[in-house]
């Protein structure tokens, strides 16, 4: 599974450590997540894809 | 934050544990003696680090354990298990051929058993989990 969390990220110019806050994650999950070392959980992938307001199918490609 | 203080606690509590025994000892070590401490203080680095990555955490106003922490944990714990179990049938082995005391045997199986943790949880932390 591939995702396109760093893109969307850099468009509402949020920081990895922004972004781990705001899905009340540890940063190194992002960077995980960005490098696709690890799949996210549905709860993680649904409060990343309502901080970036869209669908987890557009951030989650499978 | 209880785990974390909890961690430091231990840490502490085992170096002083060693502290004591080189203190009580006649002062003539082992090289196995030496490599057992280095061993240990290895561990209680590994802990050490581990306590003050969660106390960063926190201090970023990130929780200290997260899912993918926890998911690292449980695979490091499995998959130490299952190599420990192996590190113990070897110690065995060797046990019936080398000349060494139980007490050493085991502390040696204690401190193998550390070890084997340690690598596991820097290899499953290093190279990710993957649901596939």
């Amino acid at each position: 599974m591939n995702n396109r969390i760093k893109e969307y990220r850099a468009r509402l110019n949020l920081t990895q450590e922004d972004l781990a806050k705001k899905v009340n994650v540890r940063r190194e999950t992002i960077v995980f997540l960005e490098r696709n070392k690890y799949n996210p959980s549905l709860r993680l992938a649904y409060e990343i894809a309502r901080v970036f307001e869209s669908k987890i199918e557009d951030i989650f490609i499978f | 934050m209880k785990k974390t203080v909890f961690a430091f606690i231990v840490a502490a509590l085992v170096l002083a544990t060693v502290g004591l025994w080189i203190f009580s000892s006649s002062g003539h070590f082992k090289l196995v003696d030496i490599a057992g401490f280095g061993i240990i203080i290895l561990v209680v680095a590994f802990a050490v680090f581990i306590g003050i990555r969660r106390l960063t955490s926190a201090k970023r106003g990130e929780p200290a354990e997260d899912e993918l922490s926890k998911k690292v944990m449980r695979k490091t714990s499995s998959l130490s298990y299952y190599i420990s179990l192996y590190l113990w049938l070897a110690i065995m082995y060797f046990s019936d051929k080398l000349d060494y005391e139980t007490h050493t045997i085991i502390g040696t199986g204690i401190l193998g058993m550390a070890v084997v943790f340690t690598i596991c949880w820097l290899i499953v932390n290093f190279t990710g989990i993957k649901n596939e």
